[in-house]
């Protein structure tokens, strides 16, 4: 079943000479499980892509159906778009951006929280996805001094908190040196693989894509090509 | 999750010194209502302690507190032989300063009729009234004298058998009760040498406009300045006496000016504490203008460092109530705990002014309402930033 589909989604900031086209009738479809990889030149519109999926950015045109609900047709949305992203969809940004006043296990503590689940439920499910990203040694310990991997790691597991059906990364690897950004990307596919969630993850380096089921190449706000890199 | 009490947790020690800092700056204020309401309680105390029914002074005057008032001592026979009058009293109050234990001391002392008239102290936290004609003395406790200690004032030594802290003078002296021709020496005993001259003057004076030197003896000694004055007579109406029947009476016959105890109070009020007060209460104004801005600043500062963090727990899917939350109850933390530590500092330093800081629950209340108001408008601002803020900013833009 199609966790994502995208159809004919357009963006445009501004109007008449300053107008921008950042997205142009960009279709694509995710399955669940699938890894799906966004590259391009820096302005291409990845970030922006991310932005408008999750509807954080409003669409100017077209349609997006997420797990089978048309959650924006066109203008249109009758969803609860917070709802959406606390409930169904993990973020895994550049940087960490963790909450600095918050701890590890609070960091992943917070995105349950925020859906209702509370006390040992919550501490269980925590506790289970700092081991899983191995960092449950430090789960008591403020961002600041965490090192830049762990921090991503913790990110990684916040993300994953109420196992979402999206995984939305925007350059999950940037801050981090090669061998720590494969360890990231292969968690990522983990995750993918063994919960059955979809991932966009935006990158610039080819390296980190190896096994991923789909590459997609935007340039000018286009999404010109696909190729399988599984 | 509390998230507002685990960024305050995280940031102790900034919260702490911010709290302790917008505290003192409310112990300030909360110490300015205090010093306006003790200028002006401190000015009327002897009004209202005493008050009379009238207080009858030199024509004119507008004595005996905010302007100079001089009346001979033996008017109050015919104050009080005027019909509706129960009680007619004379008064002296003047301020001295004198040594006391080694101290140089300011002070007012208060002559009154010791035996059944009015102008005494009226409430007494230790000994007895003054219970003889001389050398008796009921002293106010900041004078710092104690209980049977003898007091020097001109020639004689006065024994303290009363200590009082009800009254104090208008600029917050304290006070010392005498007997009326107690207090009438100690105000008119010169210098010998000052004797002399006077005397010496008035001599030549006469010498010069007599005809002969026995009969300039025998004035000099009937012409010398009267020491019987006083300056105002307290008046307690007979009981159905319309007071103001009374006070035109005494106006019209004695050519006295008489006040009620309110135009006393009015008088003061709209004269030798005028200025001070309006100088106060600009200030206090101003003070808490401050305060409210310095506070509105630092909770908006508070909210703007944590505005990254906002945007990703926007982003992440957190509701409107959850941001509204954290900075709603941070604001409100950073208000009630410095209110607190300022409430705390004024009421355990207050005996330490040097004059009375007269603190009302609702000068505080007020205080406490403006300082919640200026909390609540910081933290619509930072709310109102938190909102618009977008979840994108978490992305570094797009």
């Amino acid at each position: 079943m199609e966790a994502l589909k995208i159809t004919g989604l357009s963006k445009i900031f501004g109007s008449g000479r300053l107008e921008v086209r950042a997205l142009e009738d960009v279709s694509l479809s995710i399955a669940a499980g699938d890894l799906v990889a966004l590259m391009g030149p820096s302005g291409s519109g990845k970030t922006t892509l991310l932005l408008c999926v999750s509807l954080i950015l409003e669409p100017t045109a077209g349609t997006v159906v997420f797990d089978g609900d048309t959650i924006y047709q066109d203008g249109w949305t009758g969803f609860d778009v917070r709802r959406l992203r606390r409930e169904k969809i993990g973020f895994i940004f550049q940087t960490s951006n963790l909450i600095p006043f918050l701890t590890a296990r609070e960091n992943v503590l917070l995105p349950q929280d925020l859906v209702g689940v509370k006390g040992e439920v919550a501490e269980n499910r925590a506790e289970e996805l700092l081991e899983y990203m191995e960092v449950a040694e430090r789960a008591d310990y403020l961002p600041p001094l965490l090192s830049g991997g762990e921090q991503q790691r913790v990110a990684i597991a916040r993300a994953l908190a109420n196992r979402p059906r999206l995984i939305l990364a925007d350059e999950p690897t940037a801050s981090l040196d090669t061998a720590r950004g494969k360890r990231v990307m292969d968690l990522l596919k983990k995750v993918a693989r063994e919960n059955q969630t979809a991932v966009i993850a935006v990158t610039h380096d080819a390296r980190m894509i190896e096994g991923f089921d789909r590459v997609y190449h935007l340039k000018d706000g286009r999404l010109n090509n696909s190729n399988n890199h599984g | 999750m509390d998230l507002a009490v685990k960024d305050l947790k995280r940031h102790l020690g900034r919260f702490l010194t911010t709290v302790v800092g917008v505290g003192l700056l409310f112990g300030t204020v909360l110490a300015m209502n205090g010093i306006y309401r003790g200028v002006v309680f401190e000015g009327i105390s002897l009004i209202e302690s005493l008050n009379p029914d009238l207080w009858v002074v030199e024509r004119f005057r507008g004595g005996p507190f905010s302007e100079q008032s001089t009346l001979a001592e033996d008017f109050h026979y015919s104050v009080a032989a005027v019909p509706g009058v129960a009680q007619a009293s004379p008064y002296i109050a003047y301020p001295v300063e004198r040594e006391i234990g080694g101290k140089s001391k300011r002070f007012t002392i208060i002559g009154y009729d010791v035996f059944g008239g009015m102008g005494g102290p009226t409430k007494l936290t230790v000994g007895r009234g003054i219970g003889q004609g001389h050398y008796e003395a009921v002293v106010h406790k900041k004078l710092g004298v104690s209980l049977g200690e003898k007091i020097p004032l001109g020639l004689h030594r006065y024994t303290v058998v009363g200590l009082t802290d009800d009254i104090t003078s208008p600029d917050g002296e304290p006070v010392v009760f005498l007997s009326l021709p107690d207090a009438q020496e100690v105000l008119f005993l010169r210098d010998n040498e000052t004797v002399r001259n006077q005397r010496e003057r008035l001599r030549r004076t006469l010498a010069r406009n007599s005809s002969n030197s026995l009969e300039a003896a025998k004035l000099l000694t009937a012409l010398q300045s009267d020491t019987h004055t006083i300056n105002a007579v307290l008046v307690k109406l007979a009981p159905g006496a319309d007071r103001l029947e009374v006070a035109r009476h005494i106006e019209d016959w004695l050519y006295f000016s008489v006040y009620t105890s309110q135009e006393e109070i009015d008088l003061m009020l709209r004269g030798r504490l005028a200025k001070a007060r309006m100088q106060l209460l600009i200030f206090r104004t101003i003070l808490l203008i401050v305060s409210m801005v310095i506070l509105t600043l630092v909770i908006y500062t508070f909210t703007m460092e944590k505005i990254r963090s906002i945007a990703i727990m926007k982003l992440m899917g957190a509701a409107n109530w959850v941001i509204i939350r954290l900075v709603l109850e941070q604001s409100l933390l950073l208000t009630l705990s410095s209110f607190i530590i300022g409430w705390l500092v004024i009421h355990n330093t207050q005996y330490y002014f040097p004059r009375k800081i007269f603190l009302t629950p609702l000068d505080e209340s007020v205080t406490f309402g403006l300082a919640l108001l200026g909390g609540l408008f910081a933290s619509g601002l930072g709310i109102w930033q938190a909102l618009k803020t977008q979840p994108a900013l978490a992305l570094g833009g797009h």
